[in-house]
């Protein structure tokens, strides 16, 4: 019994200047909103982003407080709701994401759905504002918040390599930051200036609002319309870091910690990125050397030759990079490199069989179908069409995922290079 | 084939135990894409100690429960995850402390897929080589834990907690343990604890329920079972006091990680008295520590946590536990203020708004969670092992009183059953 593919259809229009995507369907028990406010990467922007997405949330100028605020979601059936800020290529977004239950399953009647819209209108428009600044107490907790998120990267060894490799990688480029922004700019951002930041991307950045859930489009609308009445100037054109960028020479850097097993992370360039024509053939090419656990860096790194329990590639398809990743003992090092180089030698000369290109298909579509379950993939699939400016409609990615075949691979293989090595190892042993 | 129907939530749920004494349970959920099949034994890392089929009392190498999941993927003639893969499915499996479950997802083929899960976790096929072969990923998967400070406050804790009781070992145990682990061993763990009395098949997702119980009927009758085995598993007697007041151990970390535990004294409930203490504990803490909290606001504005700080009450018939805690630039003034604040919450007690708003919030992100298949997965086999039922969460929730959140906010917190477990840097300047 195959699944009916039905596509992702979010009914789109133009909202108080922002672009609002309403998917009203009765499988969630919940109703989703998501706020996307768009910003460049850039040195400039990004510590204040980070730092703009923590301050929102404490309060709101109907809810000074922290403890009434949390309190009243709380109230709202244990609303979901959170700001945070993540990366997709050069761009850095704002997210604002709130959560509601549908009233239909819930005993006591309640408005939850336009309480939940007020909500979200409370932190893009009615923000709590002191003589023009954001409260000092608040600004002032949260730089110190912030500096403790940003120091804790190196809790996690997977996610420290993986940012480590990036900045090696793409030194000087904005993709380069890490997306919770630097220490050294935390000092110099005051409440006003910070106010003055948050009103001028609510004004001219781009916003994309989603809706997700068991829900009347007209409902949905008329409360956007009244609770969030956003004074919105044209959105203008973001400054972006180009995607794409070719490789000199291979590099090699190695760092060390106090830990027991080495990561071995290789950042590799593909030249190809979500909106181009081989993107379906670039998703190929990455699940057949390291997406699956049938994959070639699976097989041969782990089950062939026991040197790691994970050895994967992952795919950053806004700017074109290949991660891939493997936790391995560091004796073993060049062996696993010479493993790994091997494959995507096996990939450039096409040798790849039947079977691995059958079983990659099938777990590519598996993949994008399971997006249908949830709110939140739906939400991404359709915004990373939004902002790379090619909407695919998933019926067509499934089809392209069918279509492409071993040349289209080879194609993508050899314009994939090896930008750099990066090896996170412990502090014994030479150099 | 029973049905039981969970109006409040609008969830059906099938159910039948095959003539082999495999429980069957299916959830089919209208609309979705996905169906998700999760296969699991009672058996888990802390059943080390048990007799076999002929009689004899055994200790078994720690970890080994994890180790047998590994090897259960690999066939003679074949490799399970790249059948699976062919399906398009994707497959994983995990070892608790109590069970061993095996799992998958798929949108299409999912006949294939059953029968593949059913096949291949019923066909054991341990040689020499694959297992020593073995110990070379694990090994390194147990390396990745050593880094891991998370896991690491996380573990210590429970050392800290458990006096005897092997929740405090390891689930993969170490490089030691595992290169005492045999095919030989594997074989007699299997054979006690992998007999289909012993497990439970949830289906959960989209599909016909009748259909697929006749699959999974069909597939099961055609296989032969010896008896089902009488399971007698040896614990050691846990004394109430926790082992040790605190355990601090060094891991490079960007700011000190710190975990407060509460050993539950009293163990020894079961399904319905099990859930409700299980769920009144839950809306005690959040009622003392969640976001919405005087405390939290507190230890929040006064830099002591960050948003990384959590609070979770575990609870099984033999152990149950709290922990709160999170990063924090100071361990020991964290210890000694969350020891105060709990003393202070105790003489002035819960007052019915917090008690109600609690309640809303649980009730709210309870059927937030109904939105995931894997969340019901997950969920399910634990409930029903436990003898309750994920669904009537909502309704046992709506009966817990203010008075019973009281009482066991005086008899849960209690300060002689706190451990603490610390992880920092060994030099801060690294």
């Amino acid at each position: 019994m195959k699944a009916q593919t039905s596509e992702i259809a979010f009914q789109s229009s133009q909202m108080n200047g922002m672009n609002v995507h309403i998917l009203p369907t009765a499988k969630f028990k919940t109703t989703t909103i998501v706020t996307m406010i768009e910003q460049a990467l850039s040195e400039e922007h990004v510590t204040k982003t980070a730092l703009l997405a923590n301050v929102m949330k404490r309060a709101s100028a109907r809810f000074p407080e922290t403890k009434l605020l949390r309190a009243h979601l709380d109230f709202l059936y244990g609303a979901i709701f959170d700001v945070d800020v993540m990366k997709k290529g050069e761009r850095q977004i704002l997210q604002i994401y709130m959560e509601v239950p549908n009233e239909k399953y819930l005993s006591k009647e309640d408005a939850l759905l336009e309480q939940a819209i007020q909500f979200v209108g409370d932190m893009l428009v009615r923000p709590y504002v002191q003589n023009n600044a954001f409260a000092e107490k608040y600004v002032t907790q949260e730089k110190e918040a912030l500096r403790k998120r940003i120091e804790s990267l190196i809790d996690d060894k997977m996610k420290y390599a993986n940012q480590r490799v990036t900045e090696e990688m793409c030194k000087g480029e904005p993709f380069s930051l890490l997306v919770q922004g630097r220490v050294q700019d935390l000092p110099a951002i005051t409440g006003q200036e910070l106010y003055r930041y948050f009103q001028e991307i609510t004004t001219t950045n781009p916003i994309n609002m989603f809706v997700v859930g068991d829900v009347e489009p007209q409902t949905v609308a008329d409360a956007i319309r009244t609770h969030i009445p956003l004074a919105r100037k044209a959105a203008g054109e973001l400054q972006l870091g180009g995607a794409t960028k070719q490789v000199a020479e291979e590099k090699e850097v190695v760092d060390r910690l106090d830990v027991n097993q080495a990561k071995l992370n290789i950042g590799c360039r593909t030249q190809v990125t979500y909106k181009d024509d081989d993107y379906p053939a670039l998703l190929l090419y990455n699940g057949i050397l390291g997406g699956f656990p049938h994959s070639k860096l699976f097989v041969n790194v782990r089950e062939k030759e026991s040197l790691a329990y994970y050895a994967v590639s992952r795919l950053e398809s806004h700017k074109g990079i290949m991660m891939i990743m493997s936790g391995i003992d560091v004796g073993k090092y060049k062996r696993a490199v010479e493993i790994i180089k091997e494959q995507l030698e096996q990939m450039r000369a096409g040798n790849i069989s039947e079977e691995e290109l059958t079983q990659t298909r099938a777990t590519l579509s598996n993949q994008f179908r399971e997006l249908l379950d949830s709110a939140r993939g739906m939400i991404d699939f359709t915004y990373n069409g939004v902002i790379s400016g090619r909407k695919r409609k998933l019926d067509e990615l499934l089809a392209g995922i069918e279509q492409a075949g071993i040349e289209d691979i080879k194609r993508v293989a050899n314009k994939v290079a090896i930008d750099t090595i990066y090896l996170l190892r412990d502090k014994k042993g030479e150099a | 084939m029973q049905t039981t129907v969970f109006e409040q939530v609008n969830e059906t749920v099938y159910h039948e135990t095959l003539d082999n004494g495999l429980q069957v349970f299916l959830v089919p959920k209208q609309g979705f894409s996905k169906t998700y099949a999760v296969f699991t034994t009672r058996y888990g890392s802390i059943d080390s100690h048990f007799k076999t089929r002929s009689g004899e009392e055994i200790n078994v190498p720690d970890g080994i429960a994890h180790f047998l999941e590994h090897k259960m993927f690999e066939k003679k003639d074949r490799d399970v995850m790249h059948e699976f893969s062919k399906n398009g499915a994707s497959c994983n499996a995990f070892t608790s402390f109590n069970r061993t479950a095996y799992l998958f997802s798929c949108t299409d083929k999912l006949d294939d897929n059953l029968n593949l899960l059913l096949d291949y976790v019923q066909e054991p096929y341990f040689t020499d080589a694959s297992v020593e072969k073995e110990k070379g990923i694990i090994g390194q998967e147990i390396t990745m834990y050593d880094d891991n400070p998370d896991w690491k406050v996380y573990m210590n804790l429970l050392k800290a907690m458990y006096q005897k009781y092997p929740i405090n070992i390891e689930i993969a145990g170490t490089i030691e343990t595992i290169s005492h682990i045999t095919k030989e061993y594997l074989y007699q763990c299997y054979e006690t604890f992998y007999h289909p009395a012993n497990m439970l098949l949830l289906v959960v997702g989209s599909f016909e329920p009748e259909a697929i119980m006749k699959l999974i009927r069909e597939n099961q009758t055609k296989k032969e079972f010896p008896p089902a085995p009488q399971i007698t598993r040896v614990f050691p007697e846990e004394p109430a006091a926790p082992a040790q007041e605190k355990i601090e151990a060094f891991l490079t970390v960007g700011l000190p990680k710190c975990m407060i535990g509460i050993k539950e004294k009293e163990t020894g409930l079961t399904k319905e008295a099990l859930l409700r203490r299980d769920l009144t504990t839950k809306l005690v803490l959040d009622i003392a520590f969640g976001t919405s909290s005087a405390i939290y606001e507190r230890l929040y504005e006064s830099e002591l946590i960050t948003d990384s700080f959590d609070f979770d009450y575990s609870s099984e018939q033999d152990y149950a536990y709290t922990i709160i805690g999170g990063d924090t630039p100071d361990p020991d003034r964290l210890v000694a203020t969350i020891k105060a604040e709990i003393a202070q919450l105790k003489q002035k007690g819960i007052s019915q708004e917090e008690f109600e708003r609690a309640k809303r919030k649980k009730i709210g992100h309870f059927l937030r969670s109904l939105n995931s298949v894997e969340f019901i997965a997950n969920q399910f086999t634990s409930f029903k092992f436990n003898g309750n039922d994920l669904f009537s969460v909502v309704p046992t929730l709506e009966s817990i009183t203010r008075e019973e959140a009281e009482t066991r906010l005086q008899e849960h917190f209690l300060e002689e059953q706190m451990a603490v477990s610390i992880v920092r840097s060994a030099s801060p300047q690294e």
